[in-house]
């Protein structure tokens, strides 16, 4: 099971350092602007192509990168319906807090879970290989968040429900 | 090592140039100003700073002889300034874009400049006595995407241009009343302005970073593909070679001799291409040192911790550079070189000193004395 984990953030590693290669680019169609050419697709020669890394059929990342940005889509495992509901929370939670983290988008892309939007400024502030590493160990950390979480919910619902039936006995 | 100096100017640095003298450095701080500093007894001190622009300033070239600046900007202008006294004097350039300019250079006689577009055009612009300004005139229709790079060949008639549409274009650029016809060159059937010579399909990716050989034979453009393209006997059938490399993509080349190749890109190291005895290119070596890049990451398995380490460290920006050895992709540079400039002694065509700046915003000087692999291509 961690070994499949291990390979998976691996790839995501690799795609990335050759995907995160972004430059300042102004945009073609305004004059004066600068867009990430990743969220409005308007020039079809500036994208290149997306690249999605499967884990299995409940886990997997898309890469679409452009010119000047890059945006990684993230879909977490969900193996039941509670852990369905705590992983849109947690996300929300996070999404909506997204310029505390500067790269989250505060929406992610239909279809997902969350997304990373990756312009050229970031990568003019900030070093390409803390980024990767920010965006691996999240990966890492999100699984163990949910399932910390999962199991602090049930083991509440456990004592709440022993105290309230204490009172029947 | 064949970096022998390192100097950081700001904490980002878009494009620079030196002066004929190579004792002022003009370039911009990834702001909409143009700082120049001088170096005096070990010292870079600021002495000008040309604030006319609105918008990030995407290109600045110095001419050797004339010693002008011209200046390119993301506010689709350009200015070329002039040293009155100690003062710089911007002159207004009519460059007729309804975009951002992306590049520039002056042609080898610094009676022309070239820019390159974001409208898909180039101008070539050309000085008009009577109303002291620049005008240009467009090379249009011609490019299905920005302009990324442009480059004059020696006889100051031919430009090589590079766009995002992975082509790259030579064009004619004679402009009656500014060039004369020299009998010599042969080439007196293309002499009609805005007429293209040859187009290079051969990237699949976008394509960047153009220059000519000193002799204008071969011609040489990157590819973000991780390919660079060299194109010899540029005519009516141009013979092309690619050298496809494991790296990441290279932003821009400079030839160093005419069998040497020295490109700067995203692995922030300078590379080095040459051509042997059959004129076959490939890729010699990086210069400066490299150390792998170890993937480990250090931080604890906290959310709050990595995201702090993140938010913190983006404080600091990349001029922290307490980062330990291990962590960083190597040699001098810490983010991706975009700018390699020559540092040419007047007569002599080998370059044997050049300059690269990039994101990092430092700006290194590289020589090639001691470079004893390299010497046989100098």
């Amino acid at each position: 099971m961690a070994n499949t984990l291990r390979l998976y953030l691996t790839c995501i590693r690799n795609t990335l350092e050759a995907a995160m290669c972004l430059q300042n680019f102004p945009c073609q169609e305004v004059e004066r602007h600068n867009k990430p050419e990743v969220e409005l697709k308007t020039s079809p020669e500036l994208l290149l192509n997306p690249v999605l890394i499967c884990r299995n059929e409940a886990e997997k990342c898309l890469i679409e990168t452009s010119i000047n940005s890059l945006r990684i889509s993230l879909k977490v495992k969900q193996a039941d319906e509670l852990e369905n509901i705590l992983t849109k929370k947690f996300l929300r939670f996070l999404s909506m807090r997204a310029e505390a983290f500067q790269v989250l988008r505060r929406k992610p892309v239909q279809g997902y879970d969350i997304s990373f939007l990756i312009t050229n400024y970031h990568y003019e502030d900030m070093q390409k290989h803390k980024l990767i590493d920010f965006i691996v160990q999240f990966m890492e950390d999100i699984d163990k968040e949910i399932s910390e979480l999962k199991m602090s919910v049930n083991t509440r619902g456990r004592l709440v429900a022993t105290e309230f039936l204490k009172q029947f006995i | 090592m064949a970096a022998i100096s390192v100097h950081q100017f700001a904490q980002c640095i878009t494009c620079h140039a030196w002066s004929p003298d190579h004792s002022m450095v003009a370039f911009c701080p990834n702001s909409n100003e143009v700082h120049i500093y001088r170096l005096s007894q070990d010292k870079w001190e600021k002495v000008h700073v040309l604030q006319k622009h609105d918008q990030i300033v995407s290109g600045i070239d110095w001419s050797a002889r004339s010693n002008r600046i011209v200046t390119a900007s993301h506010d689709r202008n350009s200015y070329v300034w002039n040293l009155e006294g100690s003062e710089w004097v911007p002159t207004l350039v009519i460059l007729r874009l309804n975009r951002a300019a992306l590049c520039v250079q002056w042609s080898p006689k610094e009676n022309k400049f070239a820019v390159g577009s974001g409208a898909k055009t180039v101008c070539i612009c050309y000085y008009e006595q009577e109303n002291n300004w620049w005008v240009s005139k467009l090379i249009r229709k011609r490019h299905d995407s920005s302009v990324t790079g442009v480059a004059w060949h020696p006889n100051n008639i031919l430009l090589a241009t590079t766009s995002t549409d992975g082509k790259c274009r030579v064009f004619s650029t004679f402009i009656k009343g500014v060039d004369t016809k020299d009998s010599r060159t042969g080439t007196s059937s293309d002499s009609k302005f805005g007429e293209q010579i040859l187009q290079l399909d051969l990237s699949f990716s976008w394509a960047f970073g153009v220059k000519w050989s000193p002799s204008g034979n071969t011609l040489a453009y990157v590819g973000h593909n991780s390919m660079i393209y060299f194109v010899d006997d540029v005519g009516p059938s141009p013979l092309a070679q690619n050298v496809a490399f494991r790296d990441l993509p290279l932003r821009d080349v400079l030839f160093v001799s005419e069998r040497m190749v020295v490109g700067v890109g995203f692995d922030c190291s300078p590379m080095v291409f040459a051509a042997d005895e059959r004129g076959i290119w490939s890729f010699v070596r990086f210069l400066g040192e490299r150390k792998m890049a170890s993937s480990g990451s250090k931080y604890g398995s906290q959310f709050s911790e990595a995201f702090g380490k993140l938010y913190g460290q983006s404080k600091h920006g990349v001029s922290n550079d307490a980062v330990e050895p291990s962590r960083s992709r190597g040699g001098v540079h810490e983010n991706c070189i975009n700018c390699i400039v020559p540092l040419r002694q007047p007569g002599i065509s080998t370059v044997m000193r050049f300059s690269t700046s990039g994101l990092d915003g430092k700006v290194v000087v590289w020589d090639l004395e001691n470079q004893a692999d390299l010497s046989d291509y100098l």
